[in-house]
């Protein structure tokens, strides 16, 4: 009963335009109000407290160290490095794009922030090289999506939290499914540039493309930094957050010279912008987080799920119709804190791997990235593409062929996700 | 910005709001930092790791407010494209009135919270000062909030902008 009232409420909520925060706000506090004796007191408590959660404090750090990087020429010269390596094929541009994402990735935890960094320049250059607005808008949106799977990435620090597993596990794990969907992606882009005969760029000489590699060294090498420091046990992946936002600022100030000191307060405002944002959602989707809990929906609902009898990749299957269906209207740090404790538990009585169990929750996430009604990436490529918000969700639409077949491949292989923490040692 | 607001009054204050959030990031991320340093060299100060998690409280609790001034909250508009200006206008102002009614709730919350730390008077675990104080952000943060919706709702009222939050329309663009 409750539950059912508190899904309504969200769902009138963001129906008549209440901000995804506050709808989920309102909605845990109505019902905690009607149907517990709680009060208002343990809800602004736990509000307060999520700040307070140790892992979280890498949002803003992961956040500010994206901006610098954006800002700060990190993202163009990755760009510049991997039209250099990719931009002679067919299709080049295209590939180079999706190359360029999967670079950002590697320093940035979260999909928007590489979808502006990439697409800000990548959309305009490859439609004035003769691509189609629709096809130019479609990669970037959704090879934006590998923020969130490639290291380091904020829904795995969610997850982490949540189910208390080791953040650098995840990290690691993400790396080869997150090469995974890159190769398939340009794999895709190159069968279509075939098709429809796209053009080429001029080859750059091994000379040019070494120099860009070390121009772009600089960046990439903060990947190295992230995931040694935190195997090695030297800082923890919040610290490791704070160490990228520290980097970041220094090699765009005094290395690459994009930026001024003077400019830095902006950088500062617009991380702390979006940080507030996200984190809005996410202190409300802990207080509903907590209604759900002390209103042991989650309990029945693992134990309805469990008494089903499904065999582990039945249960696959329907943790990808759920997750799917929450991201669509959710985003995706809310649709793990809300859903992580109904599925994970189920998942270890089947004996699936809680790493894993993370690895396919972040793919599911990308997917929810790049479907309306809330998909954060077709609001940021509207943004940085100029195009109609309609447009950009037709043209993100075919790629989620290609997303959904390989969240299959990733679901049903688990050892694609394992083999690296296997193989490391650590689980 | 609206008519009705003056300019100059809320001026300072959104000036206020932006340099409140820029220096608190700064400072959490540099406290942060320099606790890697500090731990390299085997010591520390017992003190960072609270004082960033409250300063993190803060910033958040700052910038719900300035989040509505720019549009930055993210509201889903399926429903409110599909209909005419009018009841458009209408269902955002709904929209208005659940999200006051929201800052209200929590503002008493964090009141009484705030409230209960007065009572008990002890002092953070790291920090010498008073818990209440540290928390005291919470209850003005929600009124805050609260100053906000009513000047959104204001320009909502006048036609200066037509839904909440960041949507498919760049509203954000704007400021």
């Amino acid at each position: 009963m409750s539950a059912i009232f508190l899904l309504i409420i969200l769902f009138l909520g963001l129906a008549i335009g209440v901000p995804v925060a506050i709808s989920l706000g309102i909605a845990s506090i109505s019902t905690m109000l009607i149907f517990t004796d709680q009060s208002l007191l343990s809800v602004s408590q736990k509000f307060f407290h999520t700040m307070q959660v140790y892992p979280l404090l890498a949002v803003p750090f992961f956040i500010l160290a994206a901006t610098f990087m954006t800002t700060g020429g990190v993202a163009r010269r990755m760009i510049d490095f991997a039209n250099a390596l990719v931009g002679h094929y067919r299709g080049g541009l295209a590939m180079a794009s999706l190359l360029a994402c999967a670079f950002f990735s590697a320093v940035s935890g979260s999909a928007p922030a590489t979808v502006v960094a990439v697409g800000s320049v990548m959309i305009a250059g490859m439609i004035r090289s003769g691509y189609s607005e629709k096809f130019a808008a479609g990669v970037i949106c959704n090879a934006g999506t590998l923020g969130i799977l490639i290291p380091p990435s904020l829904v795995m620090v969610i997850y982490g939290a949540v189910t208390e597993s080791s953040i650098g596990n995840l990290f690691i794990a993400g790396l080869l499914p997150g090469i995974f969907l890159t190769i398939v992606m340009i794999t895709t882009v190159a069968i279509i540039a075939r098709k429809q005969n796209l053009p080429r760029q001029k080859k750059v000489s091994l000379k040019d493309t070494v120099k860009r590699g070390l121009d772009a060294f600089w960046g990439l090498l903060l990947l190295f930094i992230i995931l040694g420091g935190i195997y090695s046990g030297i800082f923890t992946p919040t610290e490791a957050a704070a160490v990228s936002a520290v980097y970041a600022f220094f090699i765009a100030v005094f290395i690459y010279k994009d930026i001024k000191l003077t400019e830095v307060p902006k950088v500062l405002t617009d991380s702390a912008k979006v940080t507030v944002m996200l984190m809005f959602i996410i202190a409300n989707a802990y207080v509903f987080a907590n209604v759900l809990t002390t209103e042991q929906i989650p309990q029945v609902a693992s134990e309805w799920i469990i008494s089903l009898g499904l065999p582990a990749w039945g249960f696959l299957i329907v943790l990808n119709i759920l997750l799917l269906a929450a991201g669509n209207f959710m985003e995706p740090t809310s649709v793990v804190l809300i859903l992580t404790p109904i599925v994970y538990p189920i998942a270890l009585e089947l004996g699936i791997d809680p790493i894993h169990l993370g690895i396919i929750m972040v793919l599911n996430m990308q997917m929810g990235l790049v479907t309306p009604p809330v998909g954060l990436n077709l609001f940021v490529t509207a943004g940085v593409a100029n195009m109609s918000m309609e447009k950009v969700i037709q043209a993100s639409l075919p790629w989620l062929i290609v997303l959904l077949g390989v969240l299959i491949v990733i679901t049903y292989v688990p050892i694609i996700s394992l083999i690296v923490p296997k193989l490391l040692g650590l689980v | 910005m609206s008519k009705i607001i003056p300019k100059k009054s809320s001026y300072a204050l959104d000036k206020l709001e932006e340099i409140f959030m820029a220096t608190t990031l700064a400072f959490m991320t540099i406290l942060t930092f320099v606790q890697v340093i500090l731990r390299a060299f085997g010591t520390g100060w017992v003190w960072s790791l609270e004082a960033t998690t409250y300063s993190f409280a803060w910033l958040v609790l700052v910038g719900m407010a300035y989040g509505v001034r720019t549009n930055s909250h993210i509201a889903v508009d399926l429903v409110s494209n599909m209909l005419p200006p009018f009841p458009k206008k209408i269902m955002a102002m709904m929209a208005i009135f659940v999200c006051l009614l929201y800052s209200a709730l929590m503002f008493y919350g964090g009141f009484i919270f705030v409230d209960r730390l007065i009572d008990l008077g002890n002092n953070a675990r790291d920090i010498p000062l008073p818990r209440w104080a540290l928390t005291s952000m919470l209850p003005i943060g929600f009124s805050l909030l609260a100053y906000r919706f009513i000047q959104l709702g204001i320009k909502i009222l006048n036609g200066g902008q037509t839904s909440l939050g960041h949507t498919t329309h760049k509203a954000d663009k704007d400021n």
